[in-house]
């Protein structure tokens, strides 16, 4: 059996979506889940882009995948702003102390 | 090419949310902190004129559409609609908030903020394909993220907002996700374009359950709802109103946007919708009861409307006819005035009760007993917000619902006569908690707290007065605000021809 490109590409799209929400749900590691949410982004970006070259619009998934980039960036400085204050408020960066809203 | 008139609703408050940070942080040493609100309420009323003229400019012709390198934009009834209540609260959040915030560090920022969340919301009911509706979105999230966690030196708030970022962030992954599958199948993100080039099948599928999922996130859906109490609690209350007002509601519209080409061609989106709004009501509805602290108690009702609005839409994705969006998008408009409201009206009752002697204790319902006596105008209107969502007539809450049940009796399936009955049902479980908190306020002895609390400010009590009033008039002459509930369910139906 030839394996394509194509067929690697997707089998790391769908790796590095598996890998990133298994840590979702085992980290507990404020930091840590931060990077998981990161590394499911770039499979998604490397997706759109398999799917843009599949049917020719190689362009329009690039742009895409670059906007999405820069968005995903600004979604992890508040996202590591949020975890530098919690550790200087709380001490921790343990999301099993961030218990205390109930209810 | 001549801009046409609704891109000035985008563009003065983008533009605008820049100068009032510059603004407040350079002038708070000649004017004081009230330098930021000014400038914020100076764009706000900017926006309005720009509102104005678009609403004139759409009733002439409806179809405005504007492209600028690889976005486009088009004005229809939805986002017409979404402007008018992002707006309006905007306005009304930021002219309750001076008192409320004083003292704060970072007041521009806040006020900034503000007023970047309603335009990138305008910009996101404007939005014409797929991609485009996500950078707004999630543009809204990031400022929302910033706005719930504003007071970033309390542990409690940076817990919700920490919470908050993660389930939405994990939400808006799915999105692209599906954003990638439609691609593949289809060769374009355009919203006409996709529903001409779609081919019924699994992967589609797969799209919509993603976008259903990762929307859903944003707009509350059971079970994917438990950032939003936290959320709502911990932050300021003029921004509990804003996230609670229209910011689950323009998640909502995102999500619409993106199933509207997809459901085109499937029946079974409207019965799935249908389902997910009665999951909504009973879950919110039961988890609002068990509540004892009041932010958290409106935060669960918000879960409850969301369900109204969805079976009001999916009765429409259902039967393809406009009665039953009309319906749940009246009831968006009337969701963002009467819980607006209430979470205005909680924070100025929590305001004088512990904020202002400097204390950050949650307002609880108990604290309540008696308040009507000391703060009279604020129990009232807390009252109206809290009988208005319950829907009892004369009020805003009323008429939308009974719209959503016209349309559910109107189709003359007895299933979905079982769904009107089970969503009046849930209308009236909502008095069982919404009920006691009139009868505290009004049938009680005063309790320690209010008897301690301060007096109220009047820049407080004025935006409260003129929003019960909005929501009187509208539930007496409903058909005031039907040009704009009318065309936005039109252009609802409209998304499933080609």
């Amino acid at each position: 059996m030839i394996i394509s490109p194509l067929t690697i590409s997707l089998l790391v799209v769908c790796g590095l979506t598996g890998l990133g929400f298994y840590g979702l749900l085992v980290t507990r590691n404020m930091i840590k889940l931060i990077m998981m949410l990161q590394i499911i982004v770039k499979a998604a970006v490397l997706g759109i882009v398999i799917a843009g070259q599949g049917n020719g619009q190689l362009n329009l998934s690039q742009n895409v995948a670059i906007t999405i980039i820069v968005v995903d960036t600004i979604v992890a400085v508040v996202a590591l702003a949020f975890a530098i204050q919690i550790r200087r408020q709380m001490g921790t960066l343990d999301i099993r102390e961030l218990a205390s809203l109930r209810g | 090419m001549i801009a046409p008139a609704f891109i000035w609703m985008i563009v003065i408050p983008l533009l605008g949310a820049p100068l009032v940070y510059l603004v407040g942080h350079s002038g708070r040493r000649f004017w004081g902190d009230r330098v930021s609100r000014y400038a914020a309420l100076l764009v706000f009323g900017a926006t309005w004129v720009a509102f104005v003229r678009a609403a004139q400019a759409a009733s002439m012709e409806p179809t405005a559409d504007f492209t600028w390198g690889g976005m486009s934009l088009a004005l229809d009834g939805i986002s017409l609609l979404l402007a008018f209540v992002a707006l309006l609260l905007g306005t009304f959040v930021a002219s309750f908030s001076g008192e409320y915030i004083t003292g704060e560090a970072g007041q521009e920022k806040f006020y900034a903020m503000l007023v970047a969340i309603v335009g990138v919301m305008i910009g996101l009911g404007c939005a014409t394909d797929l991609f485009n509706i996500w950078i707004w979105f999630e543009a809204m999230a990031v400022t929302s993220y910033l706005l719930v966690a504003y007071y970033h030196t309390r542990a409690l708030s940076l817990e919700a907002g920490f919470k908050y970022l993660m389930q939405s962030a994990a939400g808006s992954v799915l999105v692209l996700f599906a954003i990638g599958i439609v691609l593949s199948q289809t060769g374009t993100l355009t919203l006409a374009e996709i529903r001409s080039q779609f081919t019924a099948g699994a992967p589609m599928l797969l799209a919509g359950v993603l976008f259903l999922v990762g929307y859903g996130v944003k707009s509350a859906l059971v079970p994917l709802h438990t950032w939003l109490p936290d959320a709502h609690s911990q932050a300021p209350s003029g921004i509990s109103a804003m996230l609670s007002g229209v910011v689950i509601e323009a998640g909502l519209v995102a999500l619409l946007r993106s199933i509207a080409p997809i459901a085109a061609q499937m029946t079974f989106w409207g019965p799935l919708l249908i389902t997910c709004g009665l999951l909504n009501m009973i879950g919110g509805n039961l988890m609002a009861y068990a509540q004892t602290q009041v932010k958290r108690m409106l935060a669960y009702s918000s879960i409850t409307h969301v369900g109204y609005m969805l079976v009001g839409l999916g009765v429409t994705f259902l039967l393809r006819e406009s009665s039953g969006a009309q319906g749940g998008l009246f009831h968006l408009l009337n969701h963002g005035l009467m819980k607006g409201l209430a979470f205005l009206a909680a924070g100025a009752l929590l305001y004088t009760l512990h904020s202002a002697s400097g204390d950050h204790k949650p307002l609880m319902i108990a604290d309540l007993a008696g308040g009507a006596r000391r703060y009279p105008l604020a129990a009232l209107c807390l009252s109206l917000a809290l009988l208005s969502l319950a829907g009892l007539p004369p009020f805003a809450g009323f008429m939308s619902k009974w719209l959503i049940f016209k349309a559910g009796f109107a189709s003359g399936d007895p299933l979905l006569w079982i769904v009107v009955a089970l969503v009046a049902l849930n209308s009236v479980f909502s008095l069982a908690y919404y009920a006691p908190v009139v009868n505290l306020l009004y049938r009680r002895k005063p309790s320690k707290v209010v008897l301690e609390g301060r007096p109220l400010p009047w820049s407080m009590v004025t935006p409260l007065v003129i929003l019960s009033l909005a929501i009187i008039a509208l539930g007496i002459w409903p058909d005031m605000i039907g040009w704009m509930t009318h065309s936005a369910g039109e252009a609802l139906v409209a998304g499933f021809h080609f």
